[in-house]
């Protein structure tokens, strides 16, 4: 069915290791104090190259804290993360760029200007910059609008322009924290099928954090389970569809049950987040022990 | 009513209402609609002053207008006034610029300097400093120093206060944004930070002009042998309400101007936020 061009999305486990995550455990607040919360606790993750990775979980298991540390933007309280077998230490903007939640272009700059802004933290010489940025923004549809302020645009087209400025910066792992949250479902689905012909295109490597599991299905090579708080990689779901992938495979039997099989994973975690909420004492523990 | 007659109405559009609203509507129409309020209040004081007012309080528009060009302009000595107001404003008004915006970047750039200065700032700029207006002279003295160093002290805090609101609350993701691409401090500052505080800025650039104003002219009123502030007095008291109008516009017109030049470089900085 696919075009042969495509990878398929399986041969990840021949593909190196990028990402590498051992033992990382996340405290935050002093660890004998009793307002101190345990965000992530021994969690560790191998990524390869050219692998669209998600992470799933309720609300506070600690999967954006984890694309921080990965992201160099939050420091390990134990264990270590690596790129390219170097151990991250701060950001790696040579290595990683980052899609947010809400679109973190400068609203004081022009598209074209956020994006050499961008170029230019990054270190890359300025006679690259406008050949860039004129590609990132034509891979999605937005070139016309090179020289609008952001709040000239509706916020789906604020985010693609985020989305091409992570294109922009060529790095070959891209994080993304839920990069889609604030947008309507039609955008969303669109911009998923984007970013999945990018993969296809482009061999990047993505970790993406999201709540919707649909969108997790629809995306990843594997998605990561995790538990309620604090954060622990509960199982791995590999969905094994090759990129790109087009709306028919939300179509097809596979997608469904990969759906439910999420939803009857997390669904125990999420009632065990609701009830931490309500009893913060006794609930996490008596729910998953282990 | 003849054919031509219906036409021409028809193109100017029917009743006066109508014409009225398509006039003001049309693209000038709001300058349209300031011009005619302004001529509206000049009409009615000329006829308030001719008819019912006591002429010693208050001149028809017409003389104060004749009395601007007859005894304010032509008089060598309050032009020259008016010249020593319209600089001394002006070196106050850069002074607190210069001075706020260092100081309030200074004092605004680290949570540090901000929770140690930030409140003593504010006491500062709540007293209410014509109580010290003497002491200024003794320090200053008579001439112009104590008037630029009054209008200073009294344009400098609102822009100051301003600068460092203004840096304070930045959206945490521009600044995490940034610094996963590789930001270092300085880029944050100049890319993040500081863009962010320039719509409070010119907040407190328009609220510091008037304040300049206030201080260079309060400052003469009290001391003044030769400035605008004496000729206002002089008027006031000869009972020669006229040119005391005319110089009391021409302070307006100062003011209009200065405040127009900040309004023109708050347009062409803040262009985003339209």
């Amino acid at each position: 069915m696919n075009a042969p061009a495509f990878r398929a999305a399986t041969d990840g486990s021949s593909s190196p290791v990028v990402i590498s995550v051992k033992n990382v455990s996340k405290r935050f607040g002093e660890a004998k104090s009793n307002q101190s919360v345990l965000a992530l606790d021994n969690v560790s993750l191998d990524i390869r190259k050219g692998e669209f990775v998600c992470l799933l979980g309720p609300s506070g298991c600690g999967k954006s804290t984890l694309l921080n540390i990965i992201g160099g933007l939050t420091d390990a309280s134990s264990g270590s993360a690596r790129i390219d077998g170097r151990e991250i230490k701060g950001p790696t903007p040579d290595a990683i760029s980052f899609v947010f939640q809400e679109s973190t272009l400068f609203p004081w700059y022009t598209i074209v200007e956020n994006f050499n802004i961008a170029l230019k933290f990054q270190g890359v010489p300025q006679s690259e910059w406008s050949d860039r940025t004129m590609k990132a923004l034509k891979s999605v549809g937005m070139a016309t609008f090179a020289n609008h302020y952001p709040n000239q645009l509706s916020v789906g087209m604020r985010q693609r322009v985020n989305m091409a400025r992570g294109i922009a910066l060529k790095t070959d792992v891209l994080l993304m924290d839920e990069p889609f949250a604030a947008l309507d479902e039609q955008t969303r689905m669109v911009l998923g099928e984007d970013l999945s012909t990018l993969l296809a295109e482009t061999g990047k490597t993505i970790v993406f954090v999201t709540h919707s599991l649909a969108e997790a299905v629809f995306l990843s090579d594997r998605i990561i389970v995790m538990t309620a708080r604090p954060g622990r990689i509960k199982t791995v779901v590999e969905v094994g569809e090759p990129h790109p992938r087009s709306p028919d495979f939300m179509l097809e039997p596979r997608f469904s049950e990969l759906r439910n099989e999420l939803y009857a994973l997390l669904r125990d975690e999420i009632r065990a987040a609701t009830a931490a909420m309500r009893d913060p004492v006794s609930a996490p523990v008596s729910l998953h022990g282990g | 009513m003849s054919i031509a007659d219906n036409t021409t109405m028809s193109r100017h559009g029917g009743s006066p209402l109508q014409r009225a609203s398509a006039f003001f509507g049309g693209p000038r129409g709001i300058v349209w609609a300031r011009l005619s309020l302004i001529v509206l209040a000049a009409v009615v004081l000329e006829l308030y002053a001719r008819l019912l007012a006591n002429p010693t309080f208050f001149p028809p528009l017409t003389e104060v207008a004749q009395s601007l060009f007859d005894t304010v302009l032509a008089d060598a000595k309050i032009r020259t006034a008016v010249l020593n107001a319209i600089w001394q404003i002006t070196i106050a008004y850069g002074l607190s610029i210069a001075v706020g915006l260092a100081l309030g970047l200074a004092v605004g750039w680290t949570s540090f300097g901000r929770r140690s200065t930030f409140p003593i700032i504010l006491l500062l700029y709540a007293i209410p400093q014509v109580v010290l207006l003497p002491l200024f002279v003794l320090v200053f003295g008579l001439g112009a120093g104590s008037k630029i160093a009054f209008g200073f002290s009294h344009g400098v805090f609102p822009i100051l206060v301003n600068v460092v609101a203004g840096m304070r609350n930045v959206n945490q993701l521009y600044i995490r944004g940034a610094q996963s691409m590789g930001a270092s401090r300085v880029d944050l500052f100049r890319h993040v930070i500081f863009p962010h505080m320039v719509p409070s800025f010119f907040a407190g650039l328009r609220l510091g002009m008037t304040m300049t104003l206030l201080g260079v002219i309060l400052a003469e009123l009290y001391v003044s042998t030769q400035g605008i502030g004496y000729y206002t007095k002089v008027f006031a008291e000869t009972m020669d309400p006229a040119p005391l109008y005319a110089i009391i516009f021409l302070l307006a017109v100062i003011a209009i101007t200065f405040n127009e030049i900040v309004r023109i470089a708050e347009r062409r900085f803040t262009r985003w936020k339209a």
